[in-house]
């Protein structure tokens, strides 16, 4: 079976990882229509390709982000999530809310 | 019969150590390293099973496992292939598939009935009149299937193993020898995988260049090589059944399934001769070249009839040679080809008083009158085109060998993504488009002379060194020249007969009309020709019937071989016993600390998620007195249960109250230190997917729990939200760290203040829905009072170690009190009477809040939780169904759970709880129905079993003190 | 008896080409009024209603490969009706039904073997769940019932009451369960459509979709463009690649299934069985094969290749559920791309591309529903884009505006 490198404890049986989806920017819910936050949740990018996705080390709990190819299967790469969410997010409350 | 054993013949048996068993209840005689197979073959008995559909008698044609020939059971195990099973004293082995016995099977019914059972025919028939199907499917499946299962066997105990290598070496014949031992001498850890019991592959059987002294000693060589090396891991009568994913290869040995994981692979696996096609090619006695160089180099048996060799290639003529250097009498070469590679070939045939017939092919091989075996073939003439033509001479004999050429054993590099391509000018399919890291030498790569095989599994070595990184010295590792075709493969050789009976496929009994035949029928994609005619579907899985049907259908449906292909290569390579794959089944169940207790105490457990609860405690017998005595104890006096299954997970930082913000629906900012929640998800569905109940402990400090099957889930979303948002917070599971109980009922109090509590609790100082830390009976603990079952009760974490003390404590001074331990039936029914949802039973997979009264539990002035949005998006349609309480009178048809709410004919809702309560008398209940329906007092139709009609009353929740006075006591 | 063999026997060689199932390969017009892309088991299908209740016959059937190469090869031909929901229970119910009578319908033998399928139950919330699919199922005309240990015990001597540390809690036993070959299920529609007119194209991939002005106009295969009034797509694990071309995404994830077969034996299991908690499925084949199967791979990829792990946890599922299947030997192990919803429920009707119609969202419970899918289909097709009632909880715009049918727990292997 294929080989994962987590980015924490190296390369492990990818039966030691829980897939956690694609990596999906949340748009700003409280500005986008009812049929965009629809699309936001039950769609994903499915073409042929390389994809960005959740993965986790299940021993460690160890959450982080995998680029692979959704045809042959390669990994391309592994790293840790903060990497790609480098910043803290804020949700600012509409006017009129606490 | 008497074994030829010396340096040359016999060399895997040893004639001194006698082995019996029995074949269909007769004794048989065999010696140490006979195979159940050979053993048969060395006592004449040639018929060793019936084929699947004609039923003909069958005997060995490969004799190494690549055919179906030979498949026999034991008391234990269906389809086993006899000329893999070593012979041991005792066995008791037994032919397959026959009615009557296996010399007299009634079932050949079907061969003489063959014409009118045309390729498919069950598809044409069987099924007119409408329904009469159902009569002949018994009938069909009785007489399809080969083996008896033997249905009392017990699940044996099967270990796995798993092993690393630098390189794996597929095979052990002179290409893997030599990959073997260039890599491992270049120090990387090599492991070698050999099917047969000894190394050396065809070296062991083959007379390369026609001599097999040299061939023997270089053997010998080799083998000494490899089994000195240290860094050369051998397993023998080892199966790779599979290339899978970065290389990782699974190999059977014996009763062991070991995972082997490689850097690089090296296929060295040869290849698989291919028969000739003409009428009855499947008598017993008709077998291919190697089978017979097996038969005499391994096994020492030397056939006693005369040996007719049809070849279609120049290595045919070595086994002619080498089995009358053994021996045999061999009568006559039938060479397909007028000509051919090596003309000293038919100098040596004249040499050696064997009679040669060029140009010429077996029309039909015929059996005797009153054996099932071979015993004379004819022999005709081959035309300028290559068709049939006039007879020349029929020759007797016992023994049939052939070889129309080989195809590479292409299946594990084909499952790894390699693909096949036929070249018309060598008559061969061949391997390309390899995966990264694989690499191919030898026969398996169209390479067949000795020195360019050895070179060639040199390369390969060399290529993967190179891929590892590891370095040869310049005159290693330069790439011997390997480029030299040679012709092994006959391009046709079919010898089609107006009475059929060529066969194609041994397995599935297909002769050449029938592979044309489903062509004609509109079946003409190579995949439709496997599967109409089952074509490669059989145990040998196309090894021998992939070549000729390519050929077949490329010409029927005027395409070249290449573009008709082979059908797909699938794992596993050999049949592989199930038992190997299961292992040892590991069943992981997760106990609480205080399992044993419950057990003690007479607790019939159940599942809850992966954790065991005890449902209640007593004799199953009694299952409803027990339950309804731990609710009494609860009402009316104290009762304890262990709830370390709902989980805990530790929230600390300055973040914690903005992520308990964004996790849960409602407010968590604002809650006050020392207090208690009710804490819903949604998920980003909006729909509700867990519950628990969040203590703040400090101003950057919550402890909260969710269901047990839920809270390992809620951990891992909780982590995964948190990477996005970056939030100042730690996020721990702490479930396995803290044991809880709740002690619950008007006497809870006084239970626990009799074993010592550092804090007041009376409702003063510790009121409903509070939290405080405090020590009980010396143990820390951290207390809350939740609403629960409906009674003043106290939840009690402390850490696991300690919670067996702390609950015999209570228990011993309870006693007094009439204290019982309560489980999860309790437990749903008390819940059910405050009306209270359970996350999973009472919702299903799309359950919003609304539909079951949850919106006071979701915060509106919040920019975010997760799922918000969803949910208001929800709330703005009506909604289908409602979740509201019911009742019906106690001697009513009592609903259960999943029973439906009818409305007006139609489904509206379902039961999700349903119980009978003493404590009121009625049966209550959870149901979803028509919002319409959702008012105090509306009778709603529940339909019971047998489709008997409750009609009950939808009533307000909680059912029992419906002012919630005696939890906040 | 099978009197209709005879004619074989009588001439030495009888003239199958005269009768043949499917016809000599044809050119590809450059105008069709159907182009139906995906010649799997749906797709024919739809042709042979189509052809034979419409009289709608100038269609085309477009597949990449061969004739139902996709996943009806693939699946492991379960047939039952015992859903969750009123609309997927009512749907299956009417698939079911027109199985049983589908070998005399095309005069095709599928082998239809109505064995029945039973599920087994361990937990209470389980338990619960299958008293509502009896119920449901119950409610629509078919035949389901919960049945307690004793009664698993009588359908199924060899089963072991107690795998896995979960010991057997009740059966879900539905008499209507069935299974038949596969692959005759699409030869049997594809002969019925030809022979009515229909044209089959297999090893013409469609390349791209032509949309102009919202509306489908046609495609463009590797064979040259072709000119359609309607376009369906029924082409399973690649739907949201297709539909991509049309110009609209499809809320579908690709996973590989995997299934596995073993060598034959004499038949000793009659019923499909199926157990919640192991994620795991058994059933013997007419020829005596044992077949497993269980649940999807655990994380997508548009690839039919197969994997160990979990064919050692589904092997191990299975062993657990009949200890003596330890001494019987693997064949064969395959798979095939399921495209799944998050709802378990199929995807059905129009889409945002007029005449473009979808047939989608088949994960793991497309081949039972191949009879019903195909009618309706062509009945949507036949009335110009009105939506059959049956159909309508299925549409695309479902999730849009949150209504998902959820089938979850009654697919096959979940609990």
């Amino acid at each position: 079976m294929k080989i994962m490198t987590c980015p924490l404890n190296g390369p492990r049986n990818i039966s030691e990882f829980v897939y956690g989806g694609q990596v999906k920017a949340m748009p700003d819910h409280q500005n986008v229509s009812d049929t965009d936050w629809a699309h936001h949740v039950f769609y994903e990018k499915n073409d042929v390709g390389i994809v960005l996705e959740w993965w986790m080390h299940s021993p460690s709990s160890f959450w982080f982000i995998a680029e692979r190819h959704n045809a042959t299967d390669e990994i391309i790469r592994t790293y840790p999530a903060d990497q790609l969410f480098k910043q803290r997010v804020d949700f600012v409350a509409n006017e009129g809310e606490s | 019969m008497k074994r030829l054993k010396n340096a040359h013949f016999g060399q895997w048996i040893d004639p001194s150590q006698t082995i019996q068993f029995t074949f269909e209840g007769g004794l048989v005689q065999g010696v140490e390293g006979d195979t159940v197979a050979s053993a048969l073959l060395a006592n004449g008995q040639w018929v060793q099973s019936r084929s699947f559909k004609y039923h003909r008698p069958r005997g060995p044609l490969t004799l190494c496992g690549y055919d179906a020939n030979t498949l026999v059971q034991t008391p234990v195990a269906p389809n086993l292939l006899a000329d893999r099973l070593p012979a041991e004293d005792h066995l008791a082995v037994t032919a397959q598939n026959y009615t009557g016995s296996l010399h007299f099977d009634l079932s050949r019914l079907l061969d003489w009935f063959g014409r009118f059972l045309p390729v498919g025919f069950y598809y044409k028939a069987f099924f007119k009149p409408r329904g009469i199907w159902a009569w002949w499917e018994p009938i069909v499946r009785k007489t399809a299937g080969l083996g008896i299962s033997n249905l009392s066997v017990k699940a044996p105990y099967n270990d796995k193993t798993y092993a690393f290598a630098d390189v794996a070496v597929i095979g052990a014949g002179p290409a893997g020898l030599n990959a073997a031992l260039l890599a491992a001498n270049a120090g990387a850890q090599v492991t070698l995988v050999e099917q047969e019991p000894r190394l050396g592959g065809s070296m062991n059987y083959h007379a390369f260049e026609g001599n097999y002294e040299t061939t023997k000693s270089a053997r010998d060589a080799l083998v000494a090589a490899i089994e000195a090396h240290e860094n050369i891991d051998v397993l023998c009568s080892s199966t790779c059944n599979a290339w899978f994913g970065d290389h990782y290869l699974p190999i059977i040995q014996k009763s062991r399934l070991i995972k082997l994981r490689a850097k690089q692979t090296i296929l060295t696996t040869g290849s698989s001769e291919q028969h000739v096609v003409f009428r009855n090619n499947d008598l017993p006695g008709v077998v291919m070249c190697s089978a017979l160089d097996r038969l005499m180099r391994l096994y020492g048996v030397v056939p006693s009839a005369p040996v007719v060799v049809l070849a279609g290639n120049d290595l045919a003529y070595r086994t002619a040679f080498s089995s009358q250097d053994g021996g045999a009498n061999v009568a006559a070469i039938v060479d397909l080809r007028t000509t051919y590679n090596d003309p000293a070939l038919s100098d040596e045939a004249k040499r050696r008083g064997i009679a040669l017939f060029q140009g010429c092919g077996i029309y039909e091989a015929k059996q005797g009158l009153f054996s099932h075996g071979l015993s004379q073939v004819d022999v005709h003439k081959l035309d300028e085109r290559g068709e049939v033509a006039e007879k020349l001479v029929s020759i007797d004999c016992g023994l049939l060998a052939m070889s129309a050429g080989f195809m590479p054993s292409y299946q594990l590099a084909c499952q790894a993504g390699a693909v096949l391509s036929y070249d018309d000018s060598t008559s061969q399919f061949q391997l390309s488009n390899l995966p990264q890291g694989m690499h191919l030498a030898g026969s398996v790569n169209s390479v067949f002379s000795l020195d360019l095989v050895e070179a060639d599994g040199r390369n390969a070595a060399r290529q993967a060194l190179r891929n590892l990184g590891i370095a040869l010295d310049s005159e290693t590792a330069s790439a011997e020249d390997v480029n030299f075709t040679e012709q092994v493969n006959h391009p046709w050789p079919f010898l089609k007969h107006p009475k059929g009976r060529e066969f194609v496929d041994f397995d599935e009994d297909l002769q050449i009309k029938d592979i044309i035949n489903a062509t004609r029928m509109g079946y003409r994609d190579i995949q439709l020709v496997k599967r109409f005619s089952t074509v490669g579907m059989g145990p040998s899985q196309g090894r021998h019937s992939a070549l000729p049907t390519a050929r077949l259908v490329a010409k029927t449906t005027d395409r070249t071989v290449h573009e008709t292909g082979v059908t797909t290569a699938r794992p596993p390579l050999m049949p592989e016993p199930l038992g190997l794959l299961a292992g040892r089944r590991f069943h992981p169940l997760r106990r609480t600390p205080l399992h044993h207790r419950h057990i003690g105490l007479g607790a019939q457990m159940m599942p809850a998620g992966s954790w065991q609860r005890p449902a209640y405690y007593g004799d199953p017998v009694q299952r409803t007195a027990c339950i309804q005595a731990e609710v009494r104890a609860v009402r009316q006096g104290v009762g304890i249960i262990d709830v370390s299954t709902l989980g805990g997970i530790e929230l600390r930082g300055p973040d914690a109250p903005e992520f308990m913000n964004r996790l849960y629906t409602f407010g968590f900012v604002k809650q006050p230190i020392g207090k208690t929640r009710y804490a819903v998800l949604t998920n980003e569905q909006g729909v509700v997917a867990d519950d628990g109940v969040a203590a703040r402990l400090g101003e950057h400090h919550y402890y909260v729990t969710a269901t047990s099957s839920g809270v390992d889930r809620v951990y891992r979303d909780m982590l995964r939200w948190n990477a996005q948002w970056r939030l100042d917070l730690d996020i721990a599971n702490v479930t396995s760290a803290f044991s809880a109980i709740n002690v619950a009922g008007p006497l809870s109090r006084q239970v626990i203040e009799s074993v010592g509590c550092s804090v007041d609790l009376s409702a003063q100082h510790f009121p409903y829905l509070a939290y405080q830390e405090a020590s009980v009976a010396g143990i820390p603990a951290r207390m809350m009072r939740v609403g629960f079952v409906g009674e003043l009760g106290y939840e009690l974490h402390v850490p696991s170690p300690l919670m067996g003390e702390l609950w015999d404590r209570l228990l011993t001074n309870g006693e007094a009190h009439g204290i019982r331990p309560f489980g999860v039936e309790a437990q749903r029914l008390l819940r059910l009477e405050k009306g209270h949802i359970i996350i999973g039973q009472d919702t299903d997979g799309m359950t919003q809040p609304d539909e079951v009264s949850l919106r006071w539990a979701i915060s509106s002035k919040k920019p975010f939780f997760v799922g918000s949005k969803s949910v208001d998006i929800l709330s703005k349609s009506p909604l289908e169904r409602q979740l509201v309480g019911f009742e019906l009178g106690a001697t009513s048809p009592q609903p259960k759970e999943g029973h439906l709410v009818i409305r007006n004919g139609h489904i509206v809702g379902s039961v999700t709880s349903c119980e009978y309560s003493p404590t009121l008398n009625k049966i209550i209940g959870l149901a979803y129905v028509h919002p319409e329906d959702a008012v105090p007092g509306t009778t709603v139709v529940i339909r019971t079993d047998d489709a008997v009609h409750a009609h009950a009353r939808v009533a307000k929740t909680p059912f029992y003190d419906p002012d919630n006075l005696r939890q906040a006591l | 008896m099978p009197f209709g063999l005879l004619k074989y026997g009588i001439s030495n060689d009888y003239p199958f080409e005269k009768e043949a199932d499917l016809p000599l390969p044809t050119e590809l017009k450059r105008q069709y009024d159907v182009v139906i892309i995906g010649g799997g088991g749906h797709g024919v299908a739809t042709a042979y209603y189509l052809a034979k209740y419409h009289g709608i016959t100038n269609v085309a059937v477009l597949e990449k490969g061969y004739l139902g190469g996709g996943n009806t090869a693939r699946n492991t031909a379960v047939i039952r009706s015992n859903y969750l929901t009123p609309e997927g229970v009512k749907f299956y119910s009417e698939s079911v039904k027109l199985y049983e009578n589908l070998s005399n319908e095309f005069d095709f033998n599928i082998m239809y073997s109505q064995r029945g399928q039973l599920t087994l139950a361990h937990t209470d919330a389980t338990v619960r769940a299958f008293r509502q699919r009896a119920e449901v199922n119950k409610h629509f005309g078919g035949r389901s019932e919960l049945i307690d240990p004793r009664n698993v015990a009588e359908l199924v001597p060899t089963l072991n009451l107690n795998p896995a540390n979960l010991p057997v809690l009740a059966g879900l036993w539905h008499k209507d369960g069935a299974t038949a070959r596969h692959d005759a299920v699409a030869w049997g529609y594809a002969s019925g459509a030809t022979q009515r007119g229909v044209e089959l194209h297999q090893v013409t991939e469609v390349t791209d979709v032509l949309v102009s002005n919202g509306r489908v106009t046609g495609v463009k295969t590797t064979r040259g463009d072709v000119n359609a009034g309607v376009v369906i797509q029924a082409v399973a694990g690649h739907s949201a690649l297709m539909a991509q071309k049309a110009g609209f995404p499809l809320p579908l994830v690709a996973y590989p299934l995997q299934a596995m077969v073993t060598l034959p034996v004499k038949p000793f299991l009659t019923p499909l069985v199926s157990s919640s908690a192991l994620h795991c499925y058994v059933q013997q084949t007419s020829r005596g094969e044992i077949v497993i199967g269980g649940g999807s791979d655990p994380y997508p990829l548009y690839n039919s290749r197969a994997s160990l792990p979990l064919k050692e946890s589904l092997i191990s599922s299975a062993v657990e559920m009949f200890p003596f299947l330890s001494e019987m030997r693997l064949l064969r192990q395959w798979a095939g791309i399921t495209d799944m919803t998050s709802d378990y429920s199929p995807i059905m009707g129009l889409s945002p591309v007029e005449n473009y119609y979808i047939d989608a969202g088949w994960g793991t419970w497309g081949f039972k529903a191949t009879p019903i899918c195909g009618k309706t289909m062509a009945e949507l097709v036949a009335s110009g884009g009105k939506v059959p009632e049956l159909i309508q909880p299925f549409e695309l715009a479902r999730f849009d505006r949150f209504k998902q049918v959820n089938e979850m727990g009654a697919t096959a292997a979940s609990h």
